[in-house]
C-alpha cells in the first residue's frame, strides 16, 4: 500500500466517521514524510487507526446527539400487542419529531419489529393508535424485494408509486447505493444473486426512495460490513439533517449513542 | 400508467424464470398428445387443461411471490387494485403468447371448428390467471396451492361433466365448448352455456383477487395518515 493509497484509505474511514478529515491527515502525511517509513508500519491499518483516533476524540462525536426540536411526524399511542395469550407490546408510546432519530432496542422477543411494522401499518394492534404526518418509507429486516428483478428494476417499480418517473427513480437510486459504499448497482444483476447484506442496501435504498417524511428502518444492516455500517449511519444522519424522522431497530448495544432517543423495549425497562 | 409498471415488471420476473417458462410452453403439448390417438376429439380440451394448469401454476407462484414486496409497494403509494390489475395483465399477456402456437398446432393437425378453438384458449388464459392468483392469496404456501391445483384439474378430467360439482370447476366450460368445436352437426347451445360458464368463473375469480388483495393490503384502521 502506497503513501497515498493509504491515507485516502484512512480519509474515507474518518469521512464514514463524521470527523472532518483534512487536519488528521495532513498530520499523518507530514509523520510519514519525516519518519520515511512505510504508513502500515507506522499507524497500521487505515480502519484500524481511524477507529483509535476517533475513540480518542470521542468528545468530537458527542455532538450528534440532539434534542428534537421539529414537529412530531409518528406517534404511536398506547400500544398494546398480544400474539394468543402472550402480550408483546404492553401499552407503548412511541413518538419521533422531524430531524430525529430514535433507536428501538430490547431483547429477542421484545416486540421491536411488532411495533415498527405496526406504525407502518403493515399489522394491527390489540389496542392503541399511530399518527403519521407525511409520507412513510420502510425496510423490513429480511424479504421487500422480488427475487428476479435488478436493483435499476426495483428503483423503477417503486419510484413509480412515488410517482417519480423512470430516469429519476434510477438515478436517486442509484446515487443513495453509492453513498452506501454499492457504487454499480446497475450491474448487480437480479436480487437473488446478490449477498446478504447488498440485498439490505437495495431494501435500504428502497426505504429511502421519494424522500418519504418518515423513515422506519427495521435492523437494515444485516450483513453490512463494517465501512457499510458506518455508510449506514451517515446515511441516518442525512435523513436526520434534512427534516427526517427515523426510527432504527438496533440490537447493538454499544452504538445507541448514534441515535437522538432510546426506547427499551425490555420487560421491566423505563420507557 | 403505474398498472403498466407493474405489469412491466412482473413480466421480466416470470421471463427470467427460464425453467418454469420451458414447462409452460411443453406440458399442455404433453395433454395434447395424450388424447391425440384413438380419442384424437379429445385432445382440443385436454390442451386447455394443460394450459390452464400450467398458467395457474405460474400465476400460483408469481402470487406468492409478490407477497413480500406488495405491502412496501402500497407504502410507496400504490393503490391495491394497480398492483393485482398489473399481475394480472401480465400473466395474461404470457398466456396469450403461450396458445398462439397450440392453435396453429391444431389448425395445422386436426379438422375442427378452429373458431370455437381460438374460443376456448381464450377463456382458459383469462381464467386461469386469476384463478392461480386467488389461490396463492387463500393457500399462501405453494405445497398446498400446487395440491389443490392438481385436484381440481384431475377432478375436471376424471368427473362425469353433467354433475353439479364438476359445473363447479372452473374449465368446466371448455368441454362445452370443445364438443362443439369437434361435433357434426354441433348444438349451439354448448357454446352458449359454456362462454356463460367461463364468464361467470371469470367475475367469481377476479372478485376474489381483488377482495382478498384489498384486505391483505388494506390500511389498518389504527392508523392516521396526514399530508406534511
Amino acid at each position: 500500500m502506497t503513501v497515498d493509497d493509504w491515507l485516502a484509505a484512512f480519509a474515507a474511514e474518518l469521512r464514514r466517521r463524521r470527523v472532518d478529515p483534512a487536519a488528521l491527515v495532513a498530520e499523518a502525511a507530514t509523520h510519514l514524510r519525516d519518519s520515511g517509513r512505510a504508513p502500515l508500519q507506522v499507524f497500521g491499518p487505515p480502519a484500524a487507526y481511524a477507529v483509535t483516533l476517533v475513540d480518542s476524540l470521542r468528545g468530537a462525536t458527542a455532538e450528534l446527539r440532539r434534542a428534537p426540536s421539529g414537529e412530531p411526524r409518528l406517534e404511536a399511542t398506547k400500544i398494546i400487542k398480544r400474539y394468543g395469550r402472550s402480550t408483546v407490546l404492553h401499552g407503548v408510546d412511541l413518538r419521533v419529531h422531524a430531524g430525529e432519530t430514535v433507536a428501538i432496542i430490547g431483547a429477542n422477543g421484545s416486540g421491536k419489529s411488532t411495533l415498527l411494522r405496526i406504525c407502518a401499518g403493515l399489522i394491527s394492534p390489540d389496542s392503541g393508535h399511530v399518527r403519521i404526518r407525511g409520507t412513510l418509507g420502510y425496510c423490513p429486516q429480511d424479504g421487500g424485494t422480488a427475487d428476479f428483478l435488478t436493483a435499476d428494476e426495483h428503483f423503477v417499480l417503486v419510484g413509480a408509486g412515488r410517482g417519480s418517473s423512470r430516469t429519476e427513480a434510477r438515478a436517486q437510486g442509484r446515487t443513495a447505493a453509492a453513498a452506501l459504499d454499492w457504487p454499480r448497482p446497475g450491474t448487480s444483476g437480479v436480487a437473488r444473486q446478490l449477498s446478504g447484506g447488498t440485498r439490505q442496501k437495495l431494501n435500504l435504498v428502497l426505504a429511502g426512495l421519494g424522500d418519504p417524511d418518515v423513515l422506519l428502518l427495521d435492523e437494515p444492516y444485516q450483513g453490512f460490513d463494517n465501512g457499510s455500517y458506518l455508510d449506514f449511519w451517515q446515511q441516518v444522519w442525512r435523513w436526520r439533517d434534512a427534516g427526517k424522522a427515523v426510527v432504527v431497530v438496533t440490537h447493538r448495544l454499544g452504538e445507541l449513542d448514534r441515535a437522538d432517543a432510546v426506547l427499551d423495549l425490555t420487560p421491566g425497562s423505563p420507557r | 400508467m403505474r398498472i403498466l409498471t407493474v405489469a412491466e415488471m412482473a413480466l421480466r420476473e416470470i421471463s427470467r424464470r427460464r425453467g418454469v417458462l420451458i414447462l409452460l410452453a411443453l406440458l399442455p403439448l404433453a395433454f395434447y398428445y395424450s388424447r391425440r390417438g384413438e380419442a384424437y376429439w379429445q385432445s382440443v380440451r385436454f390442451v386447455s387443461l394443460g394450459i390452464g394448469w400450467t398458467l395457474s401454476t405460474a400465476a400460483l407462484f408469481a402470487g406468492n411471490a409478490a407477497r413480500t414486496i406488495e405491502p412496501r409497494l402500497r407504502l410507496s403509494g400504490y393503490a391495491t387494485h394497480e398492483l393485482y390489475l398489473g399481475r394480472l395483465a401480465a400473466l395474461w399477456t404470457v398466456g396469450l403468447t403461450l396458445i398462439v402456437p397450440y392453435f396453429l398446432l391444431i389448425r395445422l393437425d386436426l379438422d375442427v371448428r378452429y373458431g370455437a378453438v381460438a374460443l376456448i384458449l381464450l377463456l382458459t388464459v383469462a381464467v386461469a390467471a386469476p384463478f392461480g392468483l386467488a389461490l396463492s392469496a387463500l393457500l399462501p404456501r405453494e405445497l398446498e396451492g400446487m395440491l389443490v391445483l392438481l385436484t381440481v384439474v384431475a377432478m375436471q378430467m376424471m368427473l362425469d361433466p353433467e354433475t353439479t360439482v364438476a359445473h363447479a370447476l372452473p374449465f368446466w366450460f371448455s368441454r362445452e365448448i370443445g364438443t362443439y368445436a369437434i361435433e357434426n352437426p354441433a348444438d349451439p347451445h354448448l357454446m352458449t352455456r359454456g362462454t356463460i360458464h367461463a364468464t361467470i368463473t371469470l367475475a367469481v375469480l377476479i372478485s376474489m383477487v381483488a377482495i382478498t388483495s384489498t384486505i391483505r393490503l388494506r390500511r389498518r384502521p389504527h392508523m392516521s395518515l396526514a399530508a406534511q
